[in-house]
């Protein structure tokens, strides 16, 4: 079958695989037939590169009697067959098949690295058009376009399909964010508190009846003007300042919903307040007989005291005063956003296409010195605006390849003493040519970091020399250039 | 290249045709960050001057790669381990800008945990072995240990609700309270927390105690579990522990070297979480080893590692993007910039976790079928990259991104 290759190699030709970027090896795939997981291909396998053009060619096996084409290995083989070959030709070759796997042709692009070549011609394909390609496909349902079709169709059949929305207008399409975000907004915080105010009235009644509906423990304690702290449950909080060490303290809490006998949903529950095994090392707790009281009190004092907490946060809820707000109690302060949603958008987006944007992971490199590094980096300064400024101060290293550099990275500064025909680059450096400092660049005070200086090349005499200057008795460069004694000091 | 021996640019394939600071250059940063590293810990204030200036030419913090971005994080890192190791690096007086620390309401925190399945994956894993384990018994208590403010109850809640079961069981929930040291933060009280749990609970029909017990990890969480040994469970009570990222802040062995590691507050802490027979514990964690007490060695780890957040929030809106990465970097400054005490994130790999567990005699249950199948459905609902894997030498199911692994969550029955 001819393919175009631009480029093949082995894998661990060119750079060695790490297995992975940390300390785990890829599981072998010795018997079982496992698909290989993106971006970690088999380190003897082949790379095919194949062009643009003939990766997205339709029909890849072609006959090489007929040079009819297919899309499909299976199909050419049934096709040979029409031809009456002799026995031998109809046999495959014996050889022994190589792993193949295929890297991305768009230089630049993370796949285009043989350590991250993808194992099978679809992936590549479809990596291929997802990244690179336009996206053709439009779901009409909402705003969403994809360069492969099967994407498109997957996307389709969950676009709208499943919607949960929160009465506070947030809309979810996985039911466990929704679960987790209704557990916690405060919309649900509101309407449990309306049902209390509603049945404030009939609290009294309501708990004989209550006694029936719920299981075990715990009576309900009736109102109690005392003012108690709510006691070990919310004093303890170790946000409150004031509060002492309460060392060993237990607090249950387990808050009511008092139900109107009206509303069906709501269950009914005790308060359950347990005591601190033991220890209960709070100021202002009353008897422990009052705990339980103080619980209710609490739950229904409301944002008007200022010094109750509002268990249920619900600061718009009118409080039922049927509870004096207990004032021996700590403010805790509550700040409930109400910002949830806007946060993350009125809608949970579906996952974008897959962008392998970052590479990581490259194979570990041999030990390379800081020098080299930084006569690297050099290099790569070495073209672009800031190179002609470099070459005027004697500073280029040639290189076989010179590489693009947008204009940011141009004004890499790179005279930093390093290796080069003159012996103060830096001094030059220091004269303040303003191509070098960009003023989009940020990183001209003293390392670079933080704001931008100001207007342009101004103030690039004053940063550089606080730059290399400030630092009293920090001599930088020593002599303006480090020696290959210097560096091999330094260098691991 | 000027010099013989020096590392030729085919050497970086990636590099040959791409512009400085985008896609292949992540190994070029490592290598540049970890001479860094060397430097000012060998106090070179000169070189470590140099690579920084570098660093922070080829990474700024906004930029368009996520290597970038991410090598950004560990230079501000490193500055800041400078600016204690060689105070003459910041004679000018310039401070890095300190990163917001962010307090998340629970709403927000729970949209947050949910951007990825880094958390999702551990709920779903952990509910569900804890789901099966509780059958039958009448009073489920639950000890959650875990990063994320209880985010992983809610669901469990409604699991435990929609089962059809004459009478559901009592839910109790314990959490420990200690001062917040590590992110993420919330602005708001594990009592008000509680209470919009329980009250959650009852609108779905489960009667639920909430219980907060003072305690810190800096001591391996002792008056948690000296309360449990004072209330030991009763009758029909499942005791269920659901470490979910948080075991990690236990001092282990590098904090409190010792020439017995049977000392280490790790250590310790199962040991004695295992007299406490529980019916289950769940332990999900990031599978990385952060504890090497070498920088360079630790540094890398750390890169190798923590590219993968950055990459997985690389197309998101740069909002979130941002609060996110923001999370992270507070972790690499953790790592890189602490030592001591004060460095809390000490994570490590998943074999290490189950060598303890198995020490430990505890022994690992597989996650049944179901839950690997919502799994996988789970992730095929987020980006293509998520994967997972089931490894066969153990019990352990694995949350992969791109192939690397990421999280790995584990369950485990006293034996």
């Amino acid at each position: 079958m001819p393919v175009d290759l631009d480029d093949s190699s082995t894998v661990s030709g060119d750079a060695s695989v790490s297995s992975t970027g940390n300390q785990n090896p890829p599981p072998q795939s010795a018997v079982k037939k496992k698909r290989n997981l993106p971006g970690m291909p088999d380190p003897d396998s082949e790379v095919i590169a194949l062009s643009p053009k003939t990766l997205m060619t339709t029909n890849r096996f072609v006959c090489e009697i007929c040079s009819k084409g297919f899309q499909r290995d299976q199909n050419l083989q049934l096709h040979r067959r029409g031809h009456n070959l002799p026995w031998k030709l109809r046999q495959r070759s014996s050889k022994e098949v190589r792993k193949k796997v295929y890297v991305c042709p768009v230089s630049g692009c993370v796949h285009h690295d043989p350590s991250r070549a993808l194992g099978d011609l679809t992936g590549i394909k479809k990596h291929f058009c997802r990244k690179h390609g336009e996206k053709k496909y439009k779901c009409e349902k909402c705003s969403k376009s994809y360069a492969v079709q099967s994407d498109w169709k997957a996307h389709s059949k969950i676009c709208g399909s499943k919607e949960y929305r929160c009465d506070c207008g947030t809309l979810f399409s996985r039911r466990d964010s929704f679960i987790t975000h209704r557990a916690f907004c405060d919309v649900l915080a509101e309407e449990s508190a309306k049902n209390h105010t509603q049945s404030k009235k009939l609290y009294p009644e309501t708990v004989s009846e209550s006694q029936q509906k719920s299981p075990a423990a715990v009576e309900s304690p009736p109102p109690s003007p005392s003012p108690p702290p709510v006691a070990p449950s919310v004093s303890v909080s170790v946000e409150s300042e004031t509060e002492p060490e309460p060392a060993n303290i237990a607090s249950s809490l387990v808050l009511p919903i008092q139900d109107s006998s009206d509303d069906p949903e709501n269950n009914t529950l005790e308060v359950i307040m347990e005591e601190a095994p033991g220890t209960i090392g709070l100021n202002g707790s009353n008897d422990h007989s009052n705990n339980s009281k103080s619980v209710y009190a609490a739950l229904f004092a409301s944002s008007s005291s200022s010094s109750s907490p509002s268990l249920y946060a619900a600061s718009s809820t009118p409080s039922p005063s049927l509870f004096p707000p207990s004032s021996s109690m700590e403010p805790i302060s509550l700040c409930l956003s109400t910002t949830g949603p806007s946060l993350f958008g009125a809608t949970i987006q579906d996952p974008p296409p897959p962008h392998f944007l970052t590479p990581l992971h490259p194979p570990p490199q041999p030990a390379i010195s800081a020098t080299a590094l930084l006569q690297k980096a050099a290099q790569m300064g070495s073209t672009g605006s800031g190179g002609s400024l470099l070459r005027g101060l004697g500073i280029v290293s040639t290189t076989s390849s010179p590489m693009e550099l947008s204009s940011h990275e141009a004004g890499f500064g790179l005279g930093l003493g390093l290796p080069c025909s003159s012996g103060s680059g830096l001094k030059e450096l220091m004269m303040g040519n303003s191509s070098v400092f960009d003023p989009k660049q940020t990183t001209l005070d003293f390392l670079g970091l933080g704001r931008a200086v100001g207007n342009g090349g101004n103030n690039t005499g004053g940063g550089l020399s606080a730059l290399f200057g400030g630092g009293g008795g920090m001599d930088v460069f020593g002599s303006g250039e480090l020696s290959d004694k210097d560096t091999g000091r330094r260098s691991s | 290249m000027t010099r013989t021996g020096i590392i030729s640019p085919t050497q970086f394939p990636s590099l040959k045709s791409q512009r400085c600071g985008g896609g292949g250059d992540a190994s070029f940063m490592e290598q540049l960050l970890l001479h860094c590293a060397t430097a000012i810990d060998t106090n070179d204030a000169s070189l470590a001057h140099q690579l920084l200036w570098v660093l922070n030419n080829i990474a700024p913090p906004d930029g368009d790669s996520s290597t970038q971005r991410l090598t950004s994080a560990f230079v501000r890192a490193l500055l800041s381990r400078a600016a204690s190791k060689i105070p003459a690096l910041l004679n000018i007086a310039f401070q890095p800008p300190a990163d917001e620390i962010h307090r998340f309401s629970v709403v927000e925190l729970a949209g947050f945990i949910d951007l990825t399945p880094w958390h999702r994956f551990g709920f779903i894993a952990a509910n569900e072995a804890i789901l099966t384990a509780v059958e039958g018994y009448s009073t489920v208590h639950i000890i959650d240990l875990s990063l994320t403010h209880c985010m992983q109850i809610p669901t469990l809640i409604d699991a435990m609700a929609s089962r059809k079961l004459n009478k559901p069981p009592l839910l109790k929930l314990t959490v420990v309270a200690s001062a917040s040291s590590f992110p993420p933060f919330i602005n708001i009280s594990y009592e008000e927390l509680g209470s919009k749990l329980v009250n959650f609970a009852t609108t779905r029909n489960i009667e639920m105690q909430f219980t907060i017990i003072p305690s810190t990890y800096t001591d391996g969480f002792s008056s948690l579990l000296q309360h449990l040994r004072m209330y030991p469970t009763s009758y029909n009570e499942a005791l269920i522990v659901n470490c979910h990222m948080m075991l990690r802040y236990i001092p282990d062995e590098t904090l409190t070297p010792s020439s017995h590691s049977s000392l280490s507050l790790r250590n310790v802490f199962l040991n004695q979480l295992r007299s406490l027979n529980p019916t289950i514990v769940t332990l999900i964690e990031e599978d990385a080893d952060l504890t090497s007490e070498n920088l360079v060695t630790r540094l890398r780890s750390a890169f190798n590692y923590f590219w993968i957040p950055f990459d997985t929030t690389d197309t998101f809106m740069s909002e979130q993007r941002r609060l996110y990465e923001a999370e992270i970097s507070w972790k690499i400054e953790n790592v890189v910039a602490k030592e001591g005490v004060e460095r809390v994130e000490r994570t490590e790999t998943k074999g290490r976790w189950l060598e303890r567990m198995r020490d430990n005699e505890f022994g690992g249950v597989r996650v049944s079928e179901e839950a690997v199948s919502e799994l996988k459905a789970m992730l095929g609902e987020h980006a293509v990259g998520w994967g997972m894997k089931k490894d066969d030498d153990d019990e352990s199911l694995v949350l992969t991104w791109k192939g690397h692994s990421v999280v790995f969550a584990t369950v485990w029955v006293p034996i």
